[in-house]
């Protein structure tokens, strides 16, 4: 009876604790989110208000009609998109055979893939810079696809290597025995079983690249900026318009927010599988 | 060659020709920059001067000092990020009804864009409008809300700038360590009960031993992108004031940038390279071997 009582208290205090520890780690985003339905004038009042006395969505409009955000939206999205179809076109085949055709090849392809995470981009961004230059890629969509694509190539290659490895060698053999090639089985057989495998790996991607900011900073300029270089330009373009600000941060990172509830499970699962694994 | 191979090369050769053209050649060229002096705008002149940019690099004081930033953002970062995440992983597995809506909340900042992270931080942070000093005033921590200049303050703006990160991150450290928690058999923390350890002694000698891999992973993970950090700390700060946030990553942008200076970019990118690798290699021989002999 006792003990029973005790750990009622306990569970309370440990409820306690974890919705205070929620709440104070959700507020921060809340706030931007109140920030930007407030009349522009009102963000900058002193001192501050959490919550709108009025809602408008002035910031919004203001960003969406007068700002260079609509095209630079245009161009992020692009280039995630291509980014992601590209680093899954050369990812997943070659995370196949690194998983079920163990060679020396493929585990010093692998550990080459692990060390390439730990290369800072200010590193590798030098002389990148320098070989789109020299190909005329510098400030275009084509060119900040290579540049992001370096680095979600080697995240999509290890994430789709944990996905392999929960995959029988059976399933090709099989698919042998009824006549297939080693390219006929991974096309017919594996490929679609692993589709949720690789819907996450190419979320992780996508978000690499729509969230990436000093590729973009380095190699893109007037014609191809993303949304990020341009939110950052309200910094310094148009003194501090925090109003505006804060509705663009929210344009550029609800949709992501969104996308990630809905998938809540699987990226949380594509997440942690290989740190667990190990 | 056998049919096998073939197939294996096959599947290979994509990846293998974007990763030789997009990551080992760019390596490649950024150690061969680094003997040379030579300028941004006009990489095709240039003139071998050997060591002199590694020269330098190391004895230049603005370098030495972002280096050290660097360290003290990392620590200072990792530190509350592991505390805070763990602490949470920890109350998470504790509690009774599963926690999933805790968790839920917990995935949101994985997926917010760093620059809006460093956007969101600094308009909590700056000063006049910034509401967290208001906060403080309230609950009575500060008397006046211009007390702490969060963001122009030299002595403190480095660890300023890492609260962002810390937000942003503690959920990373947090999700993956739940995930290692639930991982723990529980016949074994109940045969330590029984064997009459209290609370606090099946977390040190059950949980903590088997988290090490995870623990291990986390660390590593989180320390080489903190050392790596250059967009959380560029949007709050842009390195300033007076360079007091400047970190490495930073410094070698604006040599090749704002000075032109390509030789000295490459010769501190290859520094910063050869660090993170040592980093990695060390912790990987250091902590995670041991956890899988």
């Amino acid at each position: 009876m006792r003990r029973a009582r005790r750990f009622n208290i306990n569970g309370i205090l440990v409820n306690a604790a974890a919705l205070v520890l929620v709440l104070s780690y959700a507020l921060p985003y809340v706030y931007l989110l109140m920030t930007s339905i407030k009349p522009a004038a009102d963000v900058q009042q002193i001192p501050p208000s959490f919550l709108p006395a009025v809602v408008s969505l002035e910031n919004f409009r203001e960003v969406l009609q007068s700002s260079a955000l609509p095209k630079a939206f245009a161009s992020s999205l692009t280039v995630a998109v291509l980014t992601t179809l590209l680093s899954l076109a050369v990812a997943v085949p070659a995370a196949y055979v690194a998983t079920q055709y163990r060679r020396r090849i493929t585990t010093l392809f692998l550990l080459f893939a692990l060390v390439t995470r730990m290369v800072p981009s200010v590193s590798l961004g030098v002389p990148l810079f320098q070989l789109l230059k020299s190909l005329g890629l510098l400030d275009t969509i084509p060119g900040l696809v290579l540049a992001h694509t370096s680095a979600a190539v080697p995240l999509a290659l290890l994430l789709m290597s944990a996905f392999f490895e929960g995959v029988p060698k059976e399933l090709e053999e099989a698919a042998r025995m009824d006549g297939c090639t080693r390219f006929q089985a991974f096309r017919k057989i594996i490929l679609p079983v692993m589709i949720g495998g690789i819907a996450v790996t190419a979320l992780f991607t996508f978000i690499t690249s729509w969230n990436e900011f000093l590729y973009a900073l380095l190699l893109t300029s007037e014609a191809t900026k993303t949304a990020p270089i341009v939110i950052a330009e309200y910094n310094s373009v148009y003194g501090l318009a925090w109003g505006a600000m804060t509705a663009a941060a929210v344009l550029y990172s609800l949709p992501v927010i969104v996308v990630t509830l809905a998938l809540q499970k699987q990226i949380v699962g594509g997440l942690t599988f290989g740190a667990v694994k190990g | 060659m056998s049919g096998e191979d073939r197939f294996v090369l096959c599947m290979l050769a994509p990846a293998l020709a974007i990763l030789g053209l997009l990551v080992a050649y760019p390596v490649g060229l950024l150690v061969f920059d680094s003997f040379f002096k030579v300028d941004t705008i006009t990489p095709h002149i240039r003139e071998w001067v050997g060591l002199k940019n590694y020269i330098d690099a190391l004895t230049s004081k603005r370098v030495a000092e972002s280096a050290m930033r660097t360290f003290q953002y990392s620590v200072f970062a990792l530190f509350f990020e592991f505390a805070f995440g763990f602490c949470a992983a920890l109350l998470f597995s504790a509690l009774p009804g599963r926690s999933r809506w805790h968790r839920t909340v917990f995935t949101l900042p994985l997926m917010v864009p760093p620059i809006v992270a460093g956007l969101l931080w600094r308009f909590l942070l700056v000063g006049n409008i910034g509401i967290l000093n208001y906060g403080l005033v309230h609950l009575g921590i500060i008397t006046d809300p211009d007390a702490i200049a969060w963001l122009s303050d030299e002595d403190i703006v480095i660890y300023s700038v890492s609260f962002a990160d810390i937000w942003l991150t503690t959920s990373f450290v947090a999700l993956v360590s739940y995930a290692g928690l639930t991982n723990i058999p529980r016949d074994l923390l109940e045969a330590a009960r029984i064997d009459g350890a209290n609370a606090f002694k099946r977390f040190w000698h059950v949980t903590l031993p088997l988290m090490r891999p995870v623990i291990a992973v986390i660390v590593i993970v989180r320390a080489v992108d903190a050392a790596k950090t250059f967009d959380l700390i560029w949007i709050q700060t842009q390195g300033g004031p007076n360079h007091a946030s400047e970190v490495f990553s930073m410094n070698i942008y604006q040599r090749m940038v704002r000075f032109g200076d390509l030789g000295e970019a490459s010769a501190s990118g290859t520094l910063f390279l050869i660090v993170m690798m040592l980093l990695a290699a060390a912790a990987y021989w250091k902590i995670w071997r041991p956890a899988h002999a």
